[in-house]
Parts: C-alpha cells; structure tokens; sequence
C-alpha cells in the first residue's frame, strides 16, 4: 500500500463534509508539498429537484417554492419569478410596491455582505471579524424583521405587488440601523485595507484579471472586483432601479482584498440607495390584479442577487402552472474562477478564493445531462433516470 | 516518609493531578477571554473538565493502517513529557521540586515533546488532513524551537547558571523584560507557536485540514493531548513570566504574572489572522531568531565590557 501511494499524486479531498464547507460540494485537491497543481470540483450533493416541482405548483404557490432555493437571497429569487410572471401577464406594478421591493432586496444585500465578510475571515482564521461582522449583521436583520416579520425568508412579493408597507416609524427604525451599519461598514473597509496581518492573506492572493474574468463569465462583485463592469442593476434596470439609480463599485486589482473592498463599497452605496428610497417613497397602491391563468409566452428576467447575476426563464403554456421555470444562479458562473485560481497557490489560500466568490452550492446545484451515446431523447421518464444511474455507477465503481 | 513524600510531589502537588487542575484552568481563562474579547459569551468554568470527562468515556477508534503501539502510546509520552517538565519549573512560586545544573535545557526538550508526538502521532495515520497537519506541525517546530531556546537562554547567560533555581533566583530581583524586550517577545511568541493557539494554528488550521495531525484521535487519546496542552501551558507560562517578569516568590504573584501573561496571548490571538505555514517559517528565521541573535550578541559583548 505504501508504494502504491508513492506513484500516485497527493490529493486532498474538501468536501462533502468539511469544515471549511458550509454545504456540500467535493473538491479534489492535489497538492505538491503545500502548493495546488490541480483542482477539480464534483458539484450536485444538494439537487433538490425545485425547478421541476414548479411545475406541478400554480403560479402563487411557486413564489413560495422559489424563495427557498436560496435562504441567504431569498427576496431576489422571487422578485425575478414576479417579474418575469408580471411581465408574461402585461401586468405593471404599482411604483410604490416596487420601490419597496428594491428596499428589502437592498436590505437583504446587507445582509447576505455581512454574512460573507464574517465567513470569510474566518475561513483566513480572523475570527474576531467573524464575530463582530456577524453581530452587526443582527442589526439588519432585525431590520428585516421589523418589515416583513421574518429574519429569513421574507416573503415581501406576491404577483403584482408586495404584501408589507413601512409607516414613518419603520423608517425611522431603518435610519437608526443604517447609520449604526455605515459606521460599522467604514471601520471594517478600514480593517481589510490596512490591518498587516489580514492583508498578508489577502492582497495579491487569487488575483483574477480583467481578460480572466470576462472570458470565464464571472459575475456579480468577483467580477466587480476585477474592474469588469457588470451589473444588472446599472447595465439593464429592473423595477425601481430606474428611479434609484446605483452607482457601480468597481476595483481594479481583482485579487481577494479587492472582493472585500468591493462588497463593503457596495454596503455603502446600499445605505444610501435604501436611505434615498425612504426620504422618497412613492405614496399609491401595494397591488394590482393579477390574472389566475398566465398568457401563453416565454420571457427571461434578469436581477442582480447579491452574489451576481441571477437569471430566470419562465414558459407559460396558458394554463395556471409554468411550464418550465429555469434558474441559473450566480455561484454556478463563478465557481470556474475558483479551480483556475486555485493552481499555483497554497493550500492555506483554498478555503479563501473559495470564499471570495460567497458559493452557495445548494443554489447551483442543478441536472445537465450530456451524454452523446444515448439518442438524446428530450425527455427522460423515471426508467430511463433509474438505468442511467445504474450504469453510471457500474461505470464509475472503483 | 521521604518517599511519600516525593510522590506526593509526583502525583498530587504540585505535579500531577494540581498541574492538570490548573492547565484546564488556564484553557478556560484562555477561552473565556478570548471569547469575550470576541464579543461571544464563552464557556462555563468546567467545560475544559467536562470536555475532557467526555472524550474520555469516548471509544477510542484506531484506524486502519495505523501502528496501534504508537497510536495509544504518543498521547501518553506527550503528557509524560509537559508533566515532568513541570517538576523543573517554579510552579505556584514555589522552587523548582527536582534541579540539577542544566536542567534548563532538559525542560525546554521536555516541552516539545508534545510537537513532537504529535506530529509522529500525525504521520502514523494514513489519513491526510493528517499527514499534512503534520508536516506542518513539524516545520513549525522547526521554525520556531531555535528561537524560542535561544530566548530562555538569554537569562541563563546573564545569570550565568543552566539551572532554573538560579535563573529564578536572580530574576526575582531583575526584570530582564526590560533588558532582554526582543527575548521576552520571541519567548511570548514561541509559546504560542508551541501551543498551536491562533494565530499560529497553521498546522491545526480546521477551515484547511480539519484538525490536523489530531484528525484521527477522537477519545482517550485525545483528551490526553489536550491535557498535555493545558500543563505545558501553565510551564510555558511559568518559565516565561518567572525568567521575565521579576520572578515569582508567592502564588499570589505567580497567579498575577501568569496570567497577565496569558491575557497578552489572547490579546494576540483576538487581533492577528492566522498565518500560512510559509508566512510563519518567514517570520521566524527572518525576524525571530535574528533578532534574539542580535540581542546575544549585544549581551555578550555587554558581559565582556562588564567585567
């Protein structure tokens, strides 16, 4: 046994289960002494089937299903599906219900930043950050709860329109928030620029350039971080975006201090987006009538989640269930930047550029199936799945 | 009577059952601190007992392809090693129980003992969170043992004596922190690389490798590395705050120093990121043992004027 390990290449398994992993994915990594020659990822532990159970769910109750794909992003999973429903109906929304749409998902996006930052110092083993980040995040979620009544899972939209209004003393409460968060925000933008210690696990770590990131198809902050200009809120406004316009952050260094920088400025600029929203929020309507049965159609609809650009294909064929709903979530264009910058780099820096794109592998988990011998029948039934499976496994058992 | 004595000294106090006492003690101030420093709660006073209860009643599970002699005898050579190091060192402000010229150098090996269990303990298993805890437990050790020797030396070569009742002797008159700062910075540091704490956890870096060289070891073995850990650091503390500090002629300033001391290495811990393994070799052999480096040569030639 102990020759047979010689010839072979050290490999470290992360994953499914381990500690630097919030959720299950598999990265073969192999090492050289302390350095990374190779990195392969096995997604798929955390498949959950949801964008085939839409389809057997009516347009309402999907909003619901499709929250659930993601408990950090929830809000923005189902604002793109109300979108792209709304859009299919020709119904429009009332401009008060969808300022308060960009308000939560403003909020969440504080949220899901905060929760990043925490994990990823720990994952560097500051876990001091980790503790003071996550306890601010406290803050905004209260927040959320004061609005919606729930920390997650918020479940603000409904089919043209949102179910919550915020009064003077909601906004008042979110003011005292965002001023107790933009202090907190600017004292850790100064902690990940100048702390030395921080800095020598961060700067020059997982540098992704400008050509990298376009050709890999990076989004969201990753891309942000490597001066690519992408953002769906800036480049293709949705909803209230147009009348709260967001300026881009951009930074041009692209390595993992520049993540950090990014997703902090953008906290920034959510304060004042949110605190723009509440000195002028549109008086009117929270809904509109939506019809029980959708038009026939297909449509796309495109937000920026807080990890990137998340992307959703609805078909309607009429009737009061989708057809088909897609979803593509951001860490799925990401996670390619993850094996290209993790050759070359150090074992210890891993868990980092892991980090540095906030995965979120239940979210992407998705079926794709490729296989060239089989005469690509369209759809697959149930005996068609089971005999793949077991061949795949006599294929693949060692 | 003499030799009940001299067990009493062995087993109850101050070795022994008063040294494991006292080193889970000292890991709860050491979590309890770094915990509040953290803005969390922290554990209740017996949770390092209670963990340790626990991992004792645990089934003890050997892995496959593992040599079991190694496996089960590394905890207890590791606990062997903090413990007898202790009966060289002035624990509770009392003199040392056994002394002998040079046994300033027997301790400081004694004390790596542990590092060095583990990381055979490591390199025994097949597993490979723990062959790579281990190569880096070792290349810590590597790094900073030179350093962190050099800096107990230094009061020995100002005392002139290799014995530690000496060294203690003199320095209850004389805070050599104030003459030797380099040494007692390396020393303060070196500890905490000998104790695998953050930010030098490297090799037990659990967002990398799990536990490290410890992955494998999940009861009796475990809580005694974990028992190691707690006696070596009382002595480390000992030695550093005894040797540095002025001294300590009662247990109440015993108490005081030691954990001041151990109030500073959280502070430490609470500010600084964890280092890579190749960051800390570098800290090490580029600052660490230059500077103590300087520092002997400074205190020689200081010597050489002097008299």
């Amino acid at each position: 046994m102990e020759s047979k390990r010689q010839d072979e290449r050290f490999i470290i398994p992360i994953g499914p289960q381990h500690p630097a992993l919030k959720e299950p994915a598999h990265f073969r990594i192999t090492v050289d002494g302390e350095i990374i020659t190779n990195a392969v990822v096995r997604l798929g532990y955390a498949h959950r089937g949801i964008e085939k159970a839409t389809e057997s769910r009516n347009w309402v109750q999907n909003i619901y299903l499709v929250e659930r794909i993601c408990g950090i992003c929830s809000h923005i999973h189902a604002t793109a599906y109300c979108l792209g429903v709304e859009r299919l109906a020709g119904v429009e929304v009332p401009p008060r219900a969808q300022t308060l749409r960009v308000l939560v998902a403003e909020l969440e996006r504080i949220h899901s930043h905060l929760l990043w930052l925490g994990v990823a110092a720990h994952e560097a083993g500051f876990d001091t950050l980790f503790m003071y980040s996550w306890r601010d995040r406290e803050t905004v979620m209260d927040l959320l709860e004061n609005v919606s009544g729930n920390r997650v899972n918020y479940s603000v939209n409904l089919l043209g329109g949102v179910k919550i209004d915020i009064d003077n003393q909601i906004s008042d409460t979110i003011r005292e928030g965002l001023a107790f968060l933009e202090e907190r925000t600017l004292h850790y933008l100064d902690v990940v620029s100048n702390d030395m210690a921080f800095l020598q696990r961060t700067r020059g770590i997982g540098v992704l350039t400008r050509s990298q990131a376009d050709v890999l198809g990076c989004v969201g902050p990753v891309a942000r971080a490597s001066n690519v200009p992408r953002d769906v809120r800036v480049e293709a406004p949705y909803g209230a975006y147009q009348q709260y316009p967001v300026n881009i952050v951009l930074v041009e260094k692209g390595d993992l201090e520049a993540r950090f920088i990014v997703r902090l400025k953008e906290l920034l600029e959510s304060y004042r987006i949110i605190r723009e929203i509440l000195d002028t929020l549109p008086p009117g309507e929270l809904t509109t009538r939506m019809p029980r049965r959708i038009k026939e159609g297909e449509t796309i609809s495109r937000v920026e989640a807080p990890r990137g650009e998340l992307f959703y294909f609805i078909k309607s064929n009429g009737t009061d269930t989708p057809e088909r709903v897609k979803v593509r979530t951001p860490t799925i264009c990401n996670m390619l930047s993850v094996l290209k910058l993790a050759v070359g780099h150090q074992l210890a820096d891993l868990p980092m550029i892991l980090a540095g794109i906030d995965p979120c592998f239940s979210c992407n988990d998705r079926v794709a199936i490729i296989d060239h011998r089989r005469k690509s029948p369209e759809i697959w039934t149930w005996q068609d799945l089971r005999q793949y499976g077991i061949e795949y496994y006599n294929g693949h058992s060692r | 009577m003499d030799i009940l004595d001299k067990i009493f000294t062995l087993l109850i106090f101050p070795g022994g059952l008063f040294l494991l006492i006292l080193g889970l003690a000292y890991e709860w101030v050491d979590r309890k601190l770094l915990a509040q420093l953290q803005n969390r709660i922290g554990p209740r006073w017996f949770q390092p007992l209670a963990d340790v209860i626990k991992l004792l009643a645990k089934e003890e599970v050997i892995p496959e392809g593992v040599n079991p002699w190694l496996f089960i005898g590394l905890p207890i050579i590791a606990l062997a090693g903090s413990l007898t190091a202790a009966l060289y060192t002035p624990l509770v402000g009392l003199p040392p129980s056994h002394s002998f010229p040079g046994d300033l150098i027997v301790t400081v090996y004694l004390l790596s003992l542990l590092t060095l269990c583990m990381g055979l303990a490591g390199s025994n298993t097949l597993d490979r969170f723990s062959l790579m805890g281990a190569t880096r437990t070792l290349t810590q050790l590597f790094s900073y043992e030179a350093p962190f020797m050099l800096s107990l030396l230094g009061p020995a070569i100002v005392v002139g004596s290799w014995r530690i009742a000496d060294i203690t002797s003199y320095t209850e008159n004389h805070w050599l922190l104030l003459s030797q700062p380099i040494g007692f910075l390396v020393a303060l540091i070196g500890l905490i690389g000998k104790l695998e704490m953050p930010p030098l956890d490297a090799p037990e870096a659990e967002t990398e490798i799990v536990a490290g060289a410890m992955t494998e070891y999940s009861g009796r073995g475990y809580a005694l590395f974990r028992l190691a850990k707690g006696a070596e650091l009382v002595v480390g503390l000992t030695l550093v705050a005894s040797f540095y500090m002025g001294g300590m002629a009662n247990p109440l300033l015993f108490l005081l120093k030691t954990l001041l001391l151990l109030l500073v290495m959280v502070g430490l811990q609470t500010l600084i990121t964890r280092l890579r393994i190749d960051q800390t070799v570098g800290l090490w052999w580029r600052y660490g043992t230059l500077l103590v480096l300087v520092q002997w040569l400074g205190m020689i030639i200081w010597k050489g004027v002097a008299s």
